[in-house]
């Protein structure tokens, strides 16, 4: 594990510009993907490939409106690939290049379906499926999820995976890891045995169970795992700790899983107005009443975080959305302040911390590693904040400032739609921030998909944002960025020109005869529908767009095609 | 013979035909083989009450669901969706559907909607829910 602590990236990553190009030249060599987390903690460098005037002018409108709902659409896009995931429905994909073979695997919404591996029908777990030949998918494997409890399934199941490499984590040959292949994935969302576990899949066939990480939990949610440090950021609720949340109630738990086997618990961590000792009835916000106890956002207890994402040891920094659907706040925090927080030595330490800060923080001891947060217009909520470091700006190329070409560091947040039909709830978006001064996040541009043409609030199931993508792709960092928009589909915008995103691609899965179907009752009348919904976007290490549905209809795989091949390409080729 | 053959070519060149269509008209191209669909009596299935029939109820009289979905993620119940649906697979004369049927957190029916595999559109599949009142009951 090397450490680089960089100073402070306030002055707007201008710097670290240079410092990543240096640092993406060091990365290790194990894959197109290593280098990046969660795999690595180098960045990779975007060049300018963007005219001087952006986008500013060019035609938004020429998008072509889709099919029927009960026809697939797809523009700037090919299918290349597709398997059923056993009727299952999907929550988060990830495709890990495992010593050249990819593996993808879905983490499963509950229930329950037939395995035809088994002849066997399975609680929603993960299925395991090898992709190396996208045009034959191979399922390989589903790991069973929770067993119903008293006949009822309770709601996430397995949702959430993440597959680190031993031979990425500190002393690998020492604890035996080297060559060995982990998954850490949520398990479970009432009951007794609730919790985070860790399987052996070297051989993604036959995965093993490793060990449980903490049980005992309630709502298990999206975790992040580094790969080159094995710190963990878990997501779940407590049934006995006191962490306070309104909505979706989970905080986050950081443990060392840098020996798999072994796990080391650090501490948990949550916003300001979520700890144990939070005076809940009469805490007022801290934007207008700043206090020990106070509460960050517009709603108290505020709401729990979704997913946090680490950028790793080098640009030290960890986001965290909060809220979900609804009273959303972004927080961004210190990453060595957050883990060792608790300690009162070495770096990143807390000599006023407090005795008990590691499972009942004080407001202090959470506000320690934060840098800044964003409170969100309450009708949308914190579902995916990832950033990206240094996209080049188009227009600030020459003449601005002292003529240094200017890049802006930017976060892309998304809230996610909820409602079926649209019925009841604001329309849901995503946004891109300004992030190059880290205290003061500021609106850029925001990214919409309108309800027409697609009379998407008429087609059935939900329809609004969701996930921003996570895996980073080098030919695809800063230039594209995908957002999984339920059922208007895979969305893909050309960021080269942040300012002024350009809608670029989309993919919007047919309905199949595995279409979980989608009821709504609106003005005291109901009706289902047959609708998919892409809950996730990701990427492969090979340029592979997976769009996974969350209506049990499976996983499409796709490529860029037209105008959205050419976003990504230097300037000369495109 | 002859009429035997003659039945069985016209059966093959109808499905044939219908996987053609499919093929070439809508997105249903990468459906892979429907899979198997049961009979489903249509008496058992008006015995299915939402507000009052139970998942033990309804399965004594469907048998067992061929996919058990809970939608809810992140602990959170989303407004109007249901805590848990039954699917079951079923075929008639104008081709194959699926019987949903929802259930609330008391493990009661709340919706029952038998749909056509290919209604896909904006009027939807209406649905048998239960009375109004009863909804209130059920916390809805």
């Amino acid at each position: 594990m090397f450490h680089i602590h960089v100073p402070r990236l306030a002055k707007g990553f201008g710097c670290s510009f240079f410092l990543v190009l240096g640092i993406a030249s060091q990365a290790p060599a194990q894959g197109p993907a290593a280098a990046y987390p969660p795999y690595g903690s180098a960045i990779p460098v975007i060049t300018n490939t963007e005219h001087r005037s952006g986008a500013v002018g060019e035609d938004t409108q020429k998008m072509p409106p889709p099919n029927g709902p009960n026809e697939e659409s797809i523009w700037n896009m090919k299918v290349e690939g597709f398997n059923d995931n056993q009727a299952r429905p999907i929550y988060q994909p990830l495709i890990v290049n495992q010593n050249g073979r990819e593996i993808m695997y879905n983490g499963n919404l509950s229930g329950t379906a037939m395995n035809p591996l088994t002849g066997v029908s399975e609680s929603n777990g993960t299925s395991i499926i090898d992709v190396t030949n996208v045009k034959r998918p191979k399922f390989l494997f589903h790991i069973p999820g929770p067993d119903p409890i008293n006949g009822s399934f309770a709601a996430a199941g397995a949702q959430m995976v993440r597959v680190c490499p031993g031979s990425s984590m500190p002393n690998a040959a020492a604890n035996g890891i080297a060559g060995k292949f982990f998954l850490l994935r949520a398990f479970g969302n009432a009951g007794a045995n609730e919790s985070h576990q860790i399987w052996d899949v070297t051989e993604p066939s036959a995965p093993k169970f490793l060990t449980t990480i903490i049980s005992g939990l309630s709502n298990t949610h999206k975790s992040w795992w580094e790969c080159d440090t094995g710190i963990a950021y878990l997501v779940a609720g407590s049934k006995s700790d006191g962490w306070q949340q309104s909505g979706s109630t989970q905080h986050v738990y950081i443990y060392d899983l840098s020996n798999p086997a072994k796990p080391q618990f650090i501490r948990q961590f949550g916003l300001p107005g979520q700890q144990p000792t939070a005076s809940v009835a009469t805490q007022q916000p801290c934007l207008n009443a700043p206090s020990d106890t106070c509460f960050e956002g517009t709603t108290n207890p505020p709401g729990g975080v979704h997913g946090p994402i680490s950028m790793g040891t080098v640009v030290n920094r960890v986001y965290m959305p909060y809220g979900v659907g609804s009273s959303g706040v972004i927080q961004i925090d210190d990453r060595m302040k957050l883990i060792n927080g608790c300690k009162a030595t070495g770096p990143g330490s807390n000599p006023n911390a407090s005795p008990n800060c590691q499972n009942s923080p004080t407001q202090a001891d959470l506000l320690w590693p934060q840098v800044s947060w964003v409170t969100m217009n309450p009708e949308n909520g914190g579902h995916s904040s990832m950033p990206v470091f240094n996209v080049p700006i188009p227009e600030a190329q020459s003449n601005f400032g002292d003529g240094t070409p200017e890049s802006k560091s930017l976060l892309f947040v998304s809230s996610e739609g909820t409602a079926n039909n649209c019925f009841g709830q604001a329309p849901h978006d995503a946004w891109i921030l300004d992030i190059a001064n880290e205290q003061t996040p500021w609106p850029m541009a925001t990214l919409n998909v309108p309800q027409f043409p697609g009379n998407f609030c008429g087609k059935g199931a939900r329809f609004g944002a969701h996930a921003v993508t996570e895996q980073i792709y080098p030919p695809y960092y800063g230039k594209i960025i995908s957002v999984s928009w339920f059922n208007a589909g895979v969305r893909i915008w050309d960021i080269r020109d942040p300012k002024n995103p350009k809608p670029l691609a989309y993919f919007i899965q047919a309905p199949t005869s595995n279409t979980a179907a989608s009821c709504s009752t609106i003005n005291g009348v109901t009706n289902c529908f047959n609708a998919t919904m892409n809950d996730y976007v990701e990427y492969d290490d090979r340029g592979f767009i997976y769009a996974a549905d969350r209506a049990g209809t499976g996983v499409t795989i796709l490529s860029l095609t037209g105008e959205a091949r050419n976003a990504i390409l230097p300037q000369s080729e495109q | 013979m002859r009429i035997q053959m003659l039945v069985y070519s016209a059966g093959l060149a109808l499905c044939f035909l219908g996987t053609t269509a499919a093929r070439s008209e809508d997105g249903w191209a990468k459906v892979i083989p429907p899979p198997s669909v049961d009979t489903i009596s249509a008496a058992k299935l008006a015995k299915v009450q939402p507000g009052t029939s139970t998942k033990t109820e309804v399965q004594a009289l469907l048998g067992a669901p061929w996919r058990i979905l809970q939608f809810n993620d992140c602990g959170m119940s989303m407004p109007g969706q249901a805590d848990e649906s039954w699917d079951y697979r079923g075929r008639n004369a104008k081709g194959t559907y699926r019987v949903h049927i929802e259930f609330d957190d008391s493990d009661v029916a709340r919706l029952v909607a038998k749909i056509p595999d290919r209604a896909a559109g904006t009027k939807g599949t209406r649905a048998k829910t239960a009375p109004p009142d009863m909804k209130v009951a059920m916390k809805m």
